[in-house]
This record gives C-alpha cells, sequence and structure tokens, in this order.
C-alpha cells in the first residue's frame, strides 16, 4: 500500500511552492521530510491528505489516481490516511469524544444517531476504541477528562492517538513535536514507533534532522520547492548524493 | 410582605385580567415567536456557513445585506409583508392578512439578519486548524459543518437569543400584519403580550400593562435560560 505524489506542483497565488516534488510514503515505514520552515513541508502533506489538488501532476493511493476518481471513492482514500498537525486542533469536548471521532464519521448517520441515543441513556460509551489508542500514546486515564484542561504535550498526544484510533493505512505528521518539552516528545515517538510496527506508514515533516535520524527509515530532503534527495535515513545523513544537503545537514543556511 | 400567602387570594381577586385571556396572549406570543425564530435559525445557519467559509462573487454584498438587515425598520417589514399576504400581493391567496402565520413572516424577516450576522460572526470564529481535523479524520462537509455549528455553539445560542428579543419584543410589525385581534370567546387571535401592553397603555391602563409587561420579561428571562443551557453543554456530543 503506497501513497503517493507524482511531479506535483502546487503554489499560492502567483507563487510556486512546490515544483515536479515525487514522493511516496509505503506502509509499515517512517518516512521523514527534512527541510527549512516556509519549504512547503505543510503544503506537501496537505497534498498526500488530499486537502488540495495540485495544480499539476499525480496523487495516486495504491496506484489509484486519487483526483480523478468519484468524490465518493476520495473518500474512501481520505479515510485511510491520517494527519496530525503541528497544533493539536482538539474539539471542544472529552477526551475520549475527540478520540472516537473518526470512528463515528466512518459510521452511517442512523448509526451514529442510535449510538448518541444510547450515549445520552447511558447503555453505551464507546470507549474500547478510544481507550486502546489512548493507551498507544500513554494517557488511558484521561479518557474522561476535558480536552481543554489537557497541557500541550498531552493535547498533542491526544491529537496522535485520534488519528490512530481508526487505524490509518498513512498516517502524516506535520512537525508535531515543535513545540513539545523532550519528554512529551519521546512520547510521540515512541508512538510512532508503535504505529510502524502496526504496519503504518509514517511521513513525518519536522525541521528537526536529530529526530529524523533517530526515527525514520527514510529521509526525503525538500529544498527550494522540490524533493532533491530521498534515501536510506543512514545513507542520507553520512553520505548525501546532493551537495546541497550536506550543506543542510551541517546546518549552513542554503534556503 | 407581597409574599406572605394571606394575601394571595386578594391579589388574585384584583388581577385585572381573565386568566385564559392572559393564558391565549402568552400562548400567542411564544408560538408566533419560537416559530419565527426556529425558521430563521435553521435558514439562518448554513447560509452563515456559506457565507463564513465559501468565496463566491458578490460575497461582500450578502455580508453587507445582512448586517444592514440587521437595522431594519420593523414597521416597514410590517408593511412589505401586509402587502404581500393582501389581496394584490402575490400571496393574496393564502388569505394570511391578520393571521398568526403571517406574523410568523414579518417575525422571521426580522429575526433572520440578526440570527445570520450573529452566526456567520461565531462561526468564522472557529478556527480552520479545527476545521481541518475535522477534514482530515475523514470527515465529510456535513461533518466538519457539524463540528464547525458544535464549536460555535455559545456563539450560536447567543444568535438565538438576540433573534428572539427580536422577535417577542416586536410591536410595529405584528400590529400591521396580525391586527391585535381578540376572539368572541375572549381567547386571544392574533394579540400578543407587546400589542396588548401597546394597547392597555393608549388606554390609560397603566396598572395592567405593567403587569403585562413584567409577564413578558419572566418569558423572555425563562427562554433565554433554557437556551444558554442547552448551549453551555460540554460538547460532548460530537
Amino acid at each position: 500500500m503506497t501513497l503517493e505524489a507524482t511531479d506535483v506542483c502546487y503554489g499560492y497565488d502567483d507563487e510556486a511552492v512546490l515544483e515536479e516534488v515525487s514522493l511516496s510514503v509505503n506502509r509499515g515505514e517512517v518516512l521523514a521530510i527534512i527541510g527549512p520552515s516556509g519549504v512547503g513541508k505543510s503544503t506537501l502533506l496537505r497534498l498526500l491528505a488530499l486537502f488540495d489538488s495540485p495544480d499539476r501532476g499525480r496523487v495516486t493511493y495504491d496506484r489509484n489516481e486519487v483526483w480523478t476518481a468519484p468524490e465518493r471513492q476520495r473518500l474512501e482514500y481520505r479515510r485511510k490516511i491520517g494527519m496530525v498537525f503541528q497544533e493539536p486542533s482538539l474539539f471542544d469536548a472529552s477526551v475520549r469524544r475527540n478520540v472516537t471521532y473518526g470512528l463515528r464519521v466512518r459510521q452511517s448517520w442512523r448509526d451514529r444517531l442510535r449510538h448518541e441515543v444510547a450515549s445520552l441513556v447511558g447503555t453505551q460509551n464507546g470507549t474500547g476504541d478510544a481507550i486502546d489508542a489512548l493507551e498507544t500514546v500513554g494517557l488511558r486515564e484521561k479518557a474522561t477528562q476535558d480536552a481543554a484542561s489537557l497541557s500541550g504535550g498531552e493535547a498533542q498526544r491526544v491529537a496522535f492517538a485520534r488519528a490512530l484510533a481508526y487505524d490509518p493505512d498513512i498516517l502524516l505528521l506535520d512537525e508535531p513535536t515543535s513545540d513539545l518539552d523532550p519528554r512529551n516528545t519521546a512520547g510521540i515517538e515512541d508512538a510512532v514507533y508503535r504505529a510502524r510496527n502496526r504496519g503504518i506508514g509514517v511521513a513525518i515533516a519536522t525541521h528537526d534532522m536529530h529526530q529524523a535520524e533517530r526515527i525514520a527509515d527514510r529521509v526525503a530532503v525538500l529544498l527550494g520547492n522540490d524533493v532533491i534527495e530521498v534515501g536510506d535515513t543512514e545513507r542520507v545523513f553520512e553520505d548525501p548524493a546532493d551537495e546541497r544537503t550536506q550543506k543542510f545537514i551541517d546546518g549552513e543556511l542554503i534556503y | 410582605m407581597l409574599l406572605e400567602p394571606t394575601l394571595w387570594p386578594a391579589l388574585v381577586a384584583e388581577f385585572p385580567f381573565e386568566w385564559h385571556y392572559v393564558r391565549s396572549i402568552i400562548y400567542v406570543s411564544l408560538y408566533v415567536s419560537l416559530v419565527a425564530v426556529t425558521l430563521s435559525t435553521l435558514f439562518s445557519l448554513p447560509v452563515a456557513l456559506l457565507v463564513g467559509f465559501k468565496e463566491f462573487p458578490g460575497k461582500g454584498l450578502v455580508t453587507s445585506l445582512i448586517n444592514t438587515g440587521m437595522g431594519f425598520p420593523s414597521v416597514v417589514v410590517g408593511l412589505v409583508v401586509l402587502f404581500g399576504v393582501s389581496n394584490q400581493g402575490p400571496l393574496g391567496e393564502l388569505n394570511l392578512v391578520f393571521t398568526r402565520e403571517a406574523m410568523i413572516m414579518s417575525q422571521f424577516v426580522l429575526a433572520t439578519p440578526v440570527v445570520t450576522g450573529v452566526s456567520l460572526a461565531a462561526v468564522s470564529s472557529v478556527e480552520q486548524n479545527v476545521r481541518d481535523a475535522a477534514f482530515a479524520m475523514g470527515g465529510t462537509r456535513a461533518d466538519v459543518a457539524l463540528v464547525t455549528i458544535k464549536e460555535a455553539r455559545y456563539g450560536i445560542a447567543t444568535a438565538v437569543l438576540a433573534g428572539f428579543g427580536r422577535a417577542i419584543s416586536e410591536v410595529g410589525s405584528v400590529l400591521i400584519v396580525g391586527g391585535n385581534i381578540v376572539g368572541p370567546d375572549g381567547h386571544s387571535k392574533t394579540r400578543t403580550l407587546t400589542t396588548a401592553i401597546q394597547l392597555e397603555a393608549r388606554q390609560g391602563q397603566f396598572e395592567t400593562a405593567m403587569i403585562l409587561g413584567a409577564v413578558l420579561v419572566v418569558l423572555v428571562l425563562v427562554v433565554n435560560a433554557v437556551v444558554v443551557r442547552l448551549g453551555s453543554g460540554n460538547g460532548g456530543r460530537y
């Protein structure tokens, strides 16, 4: 199972952000997309998450063209992809309700209504899936708490659990630890390992090269509107094929 | 002193209305206002979501119209609705002159810009990243809209209250299109608390007008309390 962008171009107004970028994410691997801030990592992830269609180029899911597919089919593709943003973006509801959101939207309206009524009268609480996902990020005990009462790190871990709960094939992470302390960062990275071990393909955009080195199986370097290099993590960091990659790794500002 | 139970029979005896009359004008006031505001809310929320999040030609003009409508003179609305339902008007065949339905129409026209305008401000304040999260988790457009409404529920409750306040306190337009009619059985047909207060005050019955005014204030307080209670849930119903 592969999510793939091929020669995609995308821009805002007249400014090109991505030019003929090609990249794939496979199940059971962690791909780090590294590059300086503002280079287009988030834009690339949004294209892969099927938020927007590229101006040119193709996005395929399991070799099927996504944007020429009927809307219903595209929704099915979208529902195999999860995404976690830099901000936790939790709903104003309990942790459990946040984590089970993805499961609920996959139900028919009739089932949703039936579960809501059952939940209201207290005959069904639907905590099973939420608890499993929260266990993965070490926040099982927070299920009944109001999401607004969580710390920033906890909120981000709940956001991660929320994306894991519906068992996506591919998980896209947009700088998920950039605002977190080392402990919560370690919690997220541990959850990334667990997701990969469950067979989920993870793409993580980060400007933290140490993090990329720690957790990624492959690394893609995004510089100057294009992916200039993709390869195994060890090879890219120790023997980069592109001179600009070496300069970026060495901390020289080339963007 | 007034609260001493021994005085209650005297107070009731001095009450200047028949109870069935008061009950009927309370009923007409609530019925007309609640139906109008319910219809207005059902109309306004999709409009607010559309204007808030869709880009389309004339969006600025629509926003200006909504804002202008919030201050639209109610007597003019009454006149326009009266013309619409009169024999010469486009809805003349429906015989709606001096009916509750015509009053609902005029209150709908008055409340809708208020409910839409305040709802628009409320839904526009919902952060894009929350909407993105709902979409990213596989939500459809309807799911994202539902999340937006839930996140904006406090503001939407305020919008509904503002619309209800405008509707139930309305005098001019409901007087024009409703006619302030009481049936031969002493039950209100189209008389509301506000038009009854206006009538009593005009006749110099200030005491009775004040009592009806107090009833109106209590009604508004009760409705406000119910809406605030509904709007301040913990958001658990996503």
